[in-house]
């Protein structure tokens, strides 16, 4: 066969033009390996939010609201403080809603004598276990009796439990949260990581009241949980919610809201557009950098092929056809995309595995990236090669061979 | 010696156009040549020689004039059978060898067999005769560069022989080599032409053309003068045919 044979001189080729060789697996190798990071870190970012909405604990007939204007999780100011528990109890009035969980929320360092760690602490009301749908495994949560009191009360999270408390009991110990003493009453249920990396049980919850009074010292709500008495509700829960908060709020017609929802619509709209924007950035990347390592093997191939003008010259007076030299050039290329491709398949899978060790980025490492890598270094590597293929051939022998 | 003749070119004109610039290199040359013929080609540098050669070669084509190679018209032929004419019927060498690079002596002489129709089977055994003919079996794994310039030029000659061309074209084949290596060099031609090829030797140097059976002088694009060399098979003093057989 006598493209078999042009494919043998290719690697020949490759193999004695070693500069040009390693010039062009470098332009696709780079390429390749930041298209195969980007998509993991794409993906990553894509299957986090996921969990996270997972792990909201969302039913279809709830919903948040949050303080802030703004949307979803991204409120625009941090420091509106309208939201109450006056909010709170006239939505619970409505005949629409069956639950409210009026909610407070900080990051904080809790400490068990000489262990510590860092946890999300939620003030929240009793109703916050049945809404959630949460299971305690050891101890109790805390009931109406501990929100009135304004108790020290806290029921942990598997993950700050484990920290503190390693296999032992943490129940009836003491803990401090800040500079403020809790008891420990309560374990809940571990639910474990999610795929990305996402931990939900690395958060303890307080009584609202003692969270209001005692810890974050302060009377606004960080968000409320609504749950209507049936899912075809919920829009007109949300619109009952809008006209309460709007009234107490103080808001004139013409103000914008200082609250927001989330609902699980809402999130699943919003990731999808942003699932939409991302991979028509992550093909817009992935484009711009497979064109770059073309051009770098065209422009590389066109030089060789100025340096190689005599080998052409001597293949074509022993008989290579123009077709001979336009395929063993394309296999060069081809095969030089190749190389870069796998190479930069392996780079761009340490990189990712690097960014996932070290916990820098989210990253997801899925196959498809780097089947597509191979499939595109070798179209690239065809369309590229083509020009500068043809441009050889089309010499004639006499000019290539003086 | 047959009347066959191999080659006929008739009123061959090239022109090379570049820039607006019109060179008129050849300027009308007919020649014939018998099959078996040993030729030498001689003449003034920038008198069309080289250029002869490339279309003697199918490596170019003549701007204008007919030249039939082994009774085919080669001005019709496509690229395809070009290529096919050079592969089996001539044979190149030349005066810088155009050797490939960082290539071994066995791999470069192969080169002819990579675009055949069909390589044959026993091409690793050809290469080697091939080689062994030149007395190069001992440098079959050489690159070029590890090579002395006599053994290059071996080794192109083994490569112009490997496809067992009617017609060898040597473009100054001793041009680069010392008296003894190009003593030797011819002394193979001769060889060759005595097995009944075809040679066509372009030369500056006169004891080279005077190995030729005939000589051609070229001036200006023209042939100058056509003359049958009376020394020819002459003994020669100062080397034997024995140390290429
Ligand atoms: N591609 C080209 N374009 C323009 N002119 C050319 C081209 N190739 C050759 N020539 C001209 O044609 C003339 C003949 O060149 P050629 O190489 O055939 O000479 P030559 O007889 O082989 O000389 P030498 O003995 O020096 O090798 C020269 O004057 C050269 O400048
Ligand atoms: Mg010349």
């Amino acid at each position: 066969m006598r493209i078999s044979r042009n494919l043998v001189q290719a690697f020949r080729g490759l193999r004695l033009n070693k500069g040009n060789t390693f010039l062009m697996t470098l332009g696709i190798m780079i390429g390749i390996a930041s298209l195969t990071v980007i998509v993991a870190i794409g993906e990553g970012t894509k299957s986090k939010v996921l969990s996270r909405i997972a792990s909201l604990g969302f039913g279809p007939e709830s919903f948040s609201v949050y303080s802030g204007a703004g949307r979803l999780f991204f409120g625009r100011n941090r420091n509106v403080t309208s939201m109450t528990l006056q909010d709170a109890d006239d939505i619970r009035a409505m005949p629409e809603v069956a639950i409210v969980v009026p909610r407070q929320r900080k990051r904080m360092r809790i400490i068990n004598k000489k262990e510590f760690t860092s946890t999300r602490v939620y003030g929240v009301s009793p109703e916050w276990q049945p809404a959630r749908q949460w299971k305690v495994v050891d101890g109790t949560f805390f009931n109406d009796m501990d929100m009135e009191r304004k108790r020290k009360v806290i029921v942990l999270g598997a993950t700050p439990a484990y920290n503190l408390f390693g296999e032992k009991d943490p129940i009836g110990k003491k803990i401090r949260v800040g500079q403020v003493f809790f008891e420990v009453i309560g374990l809940l249920k571990k639910k474990g990581l999610t795929e990305s990396g996402y931990d939900p049980d690395n958060r303890a919850l307080i009584p609202l009241t003692t969270s209001m009074s005692r810890l974050f010292r302060q009377a606004h709500l960080h968000s409320m949980k609504v749950v209507s008495i049936h899912p075809e509700m919920v829009q007109k829960t949300m619109e009952g919610v809008t006209q309460i908060l709007r009234r107490n709020h103080g808001l004139s017609s013409l103000a914008d809201d200082d609250f927001r929802f989330v609902t699980p619509e809402g999130i699943m709209q919003w990731v999808t557009e942003s699932e939409q924007a991302l991979n028509r950035m992550l093909f817009l990347v992935s484009t711009v950098s497979l064109l770059v390592g073309g051009v770098v093997i065209m422009n590389i191939l066109l030089v060789s092929i100025r340096e190689r003008i005599r080998e052409i010259g001597v293949r074509r007076c022993f008989g290579a056809r123009r077709s001979d030299i336009t395929q063993q050039f394309l296999f060069e290329s081809i095969l030089v995309s190749l190389l870069g491709g796998l190479m930069g398949a392996i780079l761009g899978w340490t990189l990712s595995t690097a960014l996932r060790h070290f916990d820098f980025l989210p990253v997801k490492i899925t196959l498809d990236p780097f089947l597509l890598a191979f499939i595109f270094s070798m179209i690239v590597g065809l369309i590229f090669g083509i020009y500068p293929a043809r441009k050889a051939a089309l010499l004639s022998p006499d000019e290539t061979i003086r | 010696m047959t009347t066959l003749k191999v080659i006929e070119v008739n009123s061959i004109i090239k022109t090379y156009k570049s820039e607006g610039l019109e060179t008129n290199v050849l300027k009308g040359i007919s020649i014939a040549i018998d099959e078996g013929d040993y030729v030498s080609i001689i003449g003034p540098s920038g008198s069309g020689k080289s250029t002869l050669m490339t279309i003697l070669g199918c490596l170019g084509q003549a701007t204008s004039g007919t030249y039939l190679l082994d009774k085919e018209e080669v001005g019709q032929l496509s690229d395809r059978e070009l290529s096919r004419i050079r592969n089996e019927k001539i044979g190149f060498v030349f005066q810088a060898f155009h050797l490939l690079p960082g290539v071994s002596a066995f791999d470069n002489v192969m080169i002819p067999l990579i675009y055949c129709s069909k390589t044959p089977k026993d091409a690793k055994e050809r290469v080697e005769r091939a080689l062994i003919r030149v007395g190069l079996e001992h440098r079959m794994n050489h690159t070029p560069g590890q090579l002395s310039g006599g053994e290059q030029q071996r080794v192109t000659i083994a490569r112009s022989l490997i496809n067992d061309p009617k017609i060898i074209l040597a473009d100054e084949p001793t041009g680069n080599l010392d008296s003894k290596n190009g003593i030797e060099i011819m002394a193979t031609f001769d060889n060759l032409n005595e097995e009944g090829r075809t040679i066509i030797i372009i030369t500056h140097d006169s004891v080279v053309s005077e190995h030729a059976r005939r000589i051609l002088t070229l001036r200006d694009g023209q042939i100058a003068s056509d003359r049958i060399n009376e020394n020819f098979k002459k003994p020669r003093a100062g080397f034997s045919r024995v140390a290429t057989q």
